[in-house]
């Protein structure tokens, strides 16, 4: 980029909004696992006019956006693969309205999920997308990752709590879609065809989010098994009785072991699974909810299990799964993390299925994740060299040829980016994918919005 | 007019029976679930498979025939209605439910299956569709998935969008694509999904559907409120929702259609009550019992004269069955029914009963008020008849009002109805012509002919 266009955009946003120094510029040039290229600029916008400015410069001058909320993403969703702008949405962080009798929120995208979700409980409301990343992500990258989390069975996804948007479009038009009501149906869909498009539809700058009223209380159950049907029989046994728990989350053997290790709470021996389970709504019912859940965990063979219905002492059994992710460095320092689904009931057939591969490749696989909507987070964890690359890639296709031919998906919430657009194909037909290449391009004809993500690199815009 | 040879072709795809060109067969595929809009196609088809619609639409697609797809006919905004003329291709022999998968809590559908059909079979494996348009007993599926449908239990459960987990979809040039999945979550590639929810027939067929199911919930409990003040009736809506409480339904019906109801089928309805909220709360026993009890004391703090809590389920059915008949009784009341579907912010129903009493007056006409209170959907209507000119153009006049001050106070124009043909002029008024545009760049991308349900939503 030449120094007249450079000015140009801090004239846009304000020099103090700009970053320059090629050292200030490589932080944001990886994001929680991808490092891509550096950027010849980093701003940060304040108003969705600036964003306006810049995509129009853009596309006069042919060079790429790339919109970022905190770079917690994992499918490199929020790097660039060739220089350009970064478009950082961390000064664009006001909660812009909480309308109680309404029961939604109007926020900027820099707002930080969780800052969100404490604001809107003091109003005794509930925001529940709830990804593990919440303490850092942005609410503009849940929306544009369509992000989830352990309690998505009972509540749903971020999509679902997206009503409306405020969004830029490549060519610079700002539009506004959807609705502030419950219902809508005003034409097409736009709102949740942007959900889920990481970044190379349009930049989103507000969101009316939908709130439901906080639970009055909650217990957490944490309950062990030897063997991982057991576990899966558990969970057809507790949504059978007509339960629907907020959170079912579950981890395999390799994933006890692993966080037995790092931080020790006495988890039996001989656990091939575990669960981790949260019933929530008022006290009654709660109550009610536990005590039809406990007879089911003994008639489907769960070895042991902890209760409480204390929230402090909650986070203890909540220690095993939160510090799982970190765990995993300790086996080896590379992590290859899958994020697949299958329908629930499939659950047992894919953890075989991994536990085979594990011993095949003779690397490490853990799986855990959020049973209650069968979606699963798949480590692979191997040491930086083209040995065990290789056999991570291998890893890969197989799991993925596996979930699919169990009517699952390759990803369930981190996103396509430009890790997974080699597989994507695995899993949409051609059609599909060149539907989807078409209004990419009828968006963003000069292809200049967050370009080289999602589709496989053959297709060419 | 469609050339013969077109029909053969036709023929030969679905077969000779499946084919009707009679006059009287095409005069009743000319309306829809209303008599306000009546225009007949040229041949109505009944496809068996995804393999026939394609074929269908690969002819139509080549001779630029417009084709408009047709679940139950049960819609009143006019979508199902061949506007241009062409093929109507009518689903209802795909009504097949191919799967009911209890351990996921999904199904596999056909887009013909009546909902009512379908209810049936859920209800003996203890699960329940949660969208419930009061049409269940003709509407299919498909026509539920391409409207976005809703229903009273849409406060608590959502609409017909939060229930799709996959599509399998013809689009106008012949392919068939799978969108979505069988799964909960799935972000991989655009959400092509939600664009075909609610895309009306125009952007392609949907031929079959994977459906996220509920277990049926153990307990329910029905409460009725009655108010002298129908704005009051409007505030103890989002009372309750702010204290924390969601019912599975919550429905206001006012005074006039509390009257038809109580001569159509006499229940003890307060005649002279201004309106009245019903209230469903359904869960586990324990939180049914305390939810119960909230509305209870809700409703009476906000004023409302009686509250009943039904004794059993055949009390509680009797006031199901007479919101029901609510929709019925308006349309079975006047030769022409203008029926809205506004939907405001939850907070903004008592203004805007409050608005519409003041126009209905203005215009010197009387209102009826129904509609799913609990997430902001009204259903505003005017008896009139669109044969006596000058009642007609005022009640239309008074319509266009309620519309612009549901706007005006944060609503849209449908909830659950459609665009199709009834709000064309609203929509490209109230919508950003940017927008406009984009919908139509995307219509134009995957239908360059424009021969899916051509005439609907923007033109
Ligand atoms: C430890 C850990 C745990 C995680 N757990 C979960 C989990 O449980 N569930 C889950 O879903 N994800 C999880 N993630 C993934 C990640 O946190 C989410 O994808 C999150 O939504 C990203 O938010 P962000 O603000 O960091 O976005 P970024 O990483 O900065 O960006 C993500 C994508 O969104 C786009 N984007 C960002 N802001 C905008 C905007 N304003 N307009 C348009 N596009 C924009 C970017 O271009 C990029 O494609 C986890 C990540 C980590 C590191
Ligand atoms: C008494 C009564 C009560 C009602 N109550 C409600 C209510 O509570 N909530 C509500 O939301 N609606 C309600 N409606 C409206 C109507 O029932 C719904 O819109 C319903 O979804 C229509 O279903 P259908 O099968 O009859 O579709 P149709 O009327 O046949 O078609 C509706 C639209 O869908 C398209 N379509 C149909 N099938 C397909 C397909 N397979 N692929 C692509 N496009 C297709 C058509 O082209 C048309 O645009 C009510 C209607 C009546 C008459």
């Amino acid at each position: 980029m030449n120094s007249r266009l450079i000015d140009k955009i801090r004239e846009i946003v304000g020099k103090e909004n700009v970053l320059i120094s090629e050292e200030e510029r490589k932080c944001y040039s990886f994001d929680a696992r991808a490092h891509g290229s550096v950027p010849d600029l980093v701003i940060f916008p304040k108003s969705a006019s600036q964003v306006s400015e810049v995509l129009k410069l853009a596309n006069e001058h042919n060079f790429p956006v790339i919109p970022r909320g905190q770079g917690s993403g994992v499918t490199g969703g929020a790097v660039s693969i060739s220089g350009g702008v970064v478009m950082v949405f961390t000064k664009m962080n006001r909660i812009l309205e909480i309308d109680k009798e309404n029961l939604i929120a109007i926020v900027e995208p820099g707002v930080i999920t969780y800052e969100f979700q404490e604001e809107v409980k003091k109003h005794g409301l509930f925001y529940p997308p709830d990804p593990a990343s919440h303490k850092y992500s942005t609410i503009g990258g849940n929306v544009a990752e369509c992000a989830g989390g352990p309690n998505s069975l009972k509540y749903g996804v971020t999509r679902d709590y997206v009503l409306g948007l405020q969004v830029v479009l490549p060519t610079g038009e700002i539009i506004e879609t959807g609705v502030r009501t419950m219902k809508g149906v005003v034409g097409y869909d736009l709102t949740r065809l942007f959900v889920g498009s990481e970044g190379t539809l349009c930049v989103i700058t507000k969101i009316i989010l939908k709130l439901i009223p906080l639970p009055e209380s909650k217990a957490t159950l944490l309950v062990f098994f030897r063997e991982v049907e057991d576990a899966a029989i558990c969970v057809s046994g507790i949504i059978s009785a007509r339960i629907v728990p907020a959170v079912m989350e579950f981890m395999d053997r390799a994933s006890v072991i692993c966080s037995e290790m790092a931080n020790p709470i006495g988890i039996p021996e001989e656990t091939g699974a575990l669960l981790l389970i949260e019933v929530d709504g008022d006290e009654a019912s709660v109550k009610a909810q536990v005590e039809k859940i406990i007879p089911i965990l003994k008639e489907k063979k769960a070895s042991e299990f902890r209760i409480t219905y204390d929230p402090k002492e909650s986070e203890a059994l909540w220690l095993a799964r939160r510090t799982l992710s970190q765990a995993t460095y300790n086996l080896n320092p590379v992590k290859v993390a899958e994020d697949v689904v299958v329908p629930r009931s499939k659950i047992p057939i894919l953890i075989r299925k991994l536990e085979v591969l594990s011993e095949e490749l003779n690397i490490p696989i853990l799986s855990f994740g959020h049973a209650g909507d069968g979606n699963f987070h798949v480590s692979i964890m191997i040491k930086d060299e083209p040995r065990d690359w290789e056999k991570a890639e291998k890893a890969v296709r197989e799991i993925f040829k596996e979930t699919i031919q169990l009517g699952g998906t390759i990803s369930g919430e981190h996103g396509i980016g430009t890790l997974k657009s080699d597989y994507i194909d695995m899993e949409l037909s051609r059609e599909a994918l060149i539907t989807m290449a078409k209004i990419k391009k009828l968006f963003d004809p000069n292809n200049i919005l967050n370009p080289g993500k999602i589709f496989p690199k053959y297709m060419k815009f | 007019m469609i050339k013969t040879a077109v029909i053969e072709e036709l023929k030969k795809i679905v077969g000779e029976g499946e084919v009707l060109t009679t006059k009287e067969a095409l005069k009743a595929y000319s309306y829809d679930g209303t008599t306000n809009w009546i225009r007949e196609p040229d041949v109505v088809v009944f496809p068996k498979n995804t393999i026939q619609i394609s074929e269908i639409l690969k002819v139509a697609n080549r001779e630029k025939v417009p084709v408009t797809p047709r679940g139950g006919g049960t819609n009143v905004s006019g979508g199902s209605v061949p506007w241009m003329g062409g093929i109507v291709l009518c689903t209802t022999k795909m009504n097949n439910i191919l799967k009911i998968d209890k351990e996921n809590l999904t199904c596999t559908v056909e887009c013909g299956v009546v909902l009512q059909d379908l209810n049936n079979a859920l209800l003996k494996e203890g699960l329940f569709f949660p969208p419930d348009p009061q049409s269940f007993l003709g509407a299919t599926i498909g026509g539920i998935i391409a409207e976005n449908a809703g229903g009273p239990a849409c406060v608590k459960y959502g609409v017909t969008k939060q229930y799709v987990l996959g599509l399998e979809v013809v689009l106008p040039t012949g392919e068939v694509v799978n969108l979505g999945g069988r799964t909960l979550k799935n972000v991989v590639g655009y959400d092509l999904l939600h664009l075909f929810i609610s895309s009306e027939g125009t952007l392609g067929v949907i031929t079959k559907a994977e459906l996220k199911l509920n277990p049926l919930p153990p307990s329910r409990k029905t409460i009725v409120a009655v108010y002298d003040d129908v704005t009051k009736a409007g505030e103890t809506v989002f009372r309750v929702l702010e204290n924390g409480v969601i019912p599975g339904k919550i429905e206001l019906l006012d005074n006039w259609v509390i009257n038809r109801i109580e001569e159509m089928m006499p229940m003890g309805l307060p005649r002279d009550a201004d309106a009245m909220l019903l209230f469903e709360c359904d869960g586990i026993d324990e939180a049914v019992q305390k939810e119960t009890e909230k509305v209870v004391d809700i409703s009476k703090k906000y004023g409302a004269t009686d509250v009943r809590v039904a004794k059993d389920t055949d009390e509680a059915n009797r006031y199901w069955m007479a919101r029901r008949a609510g929709f019925a009784a308006v349309f079975g009341k006047a030769k022409t029914v203008l029926s809205e579907d506004v939907t405001v912010p939850r907070g903004k129903i008592p203004d805007l009963i409050k608005k519409s009493k003041e126009i209905a007056k203005k215009y010197g006409l009387e209102l009826v008020m129904l509609g799913h209170a609990g997430d902001g959907n009204l259903h505003p209507s005017f008896l009139t008849d669109i044969s006596n000119k000058e009642h007609y153009e005022k009640a239309t006049k008074a319509m266009e009002e309620i519309i612009y001050a549901a706007v005006e106070l944060g609503g849209v124009l449908s909830g659950e109805h459609g665009i199709g043909l009834e709000k064309q002029k609203f929509f490209t008024r109230v919508t950003d012509p940017k927008v406009v545009d984009l919908m139509k760049k995307i219509k134009a991308l995957l239908d360059p002919n424009n021969i899916m349900n051509p005439g609907k939503i923007w033109e």
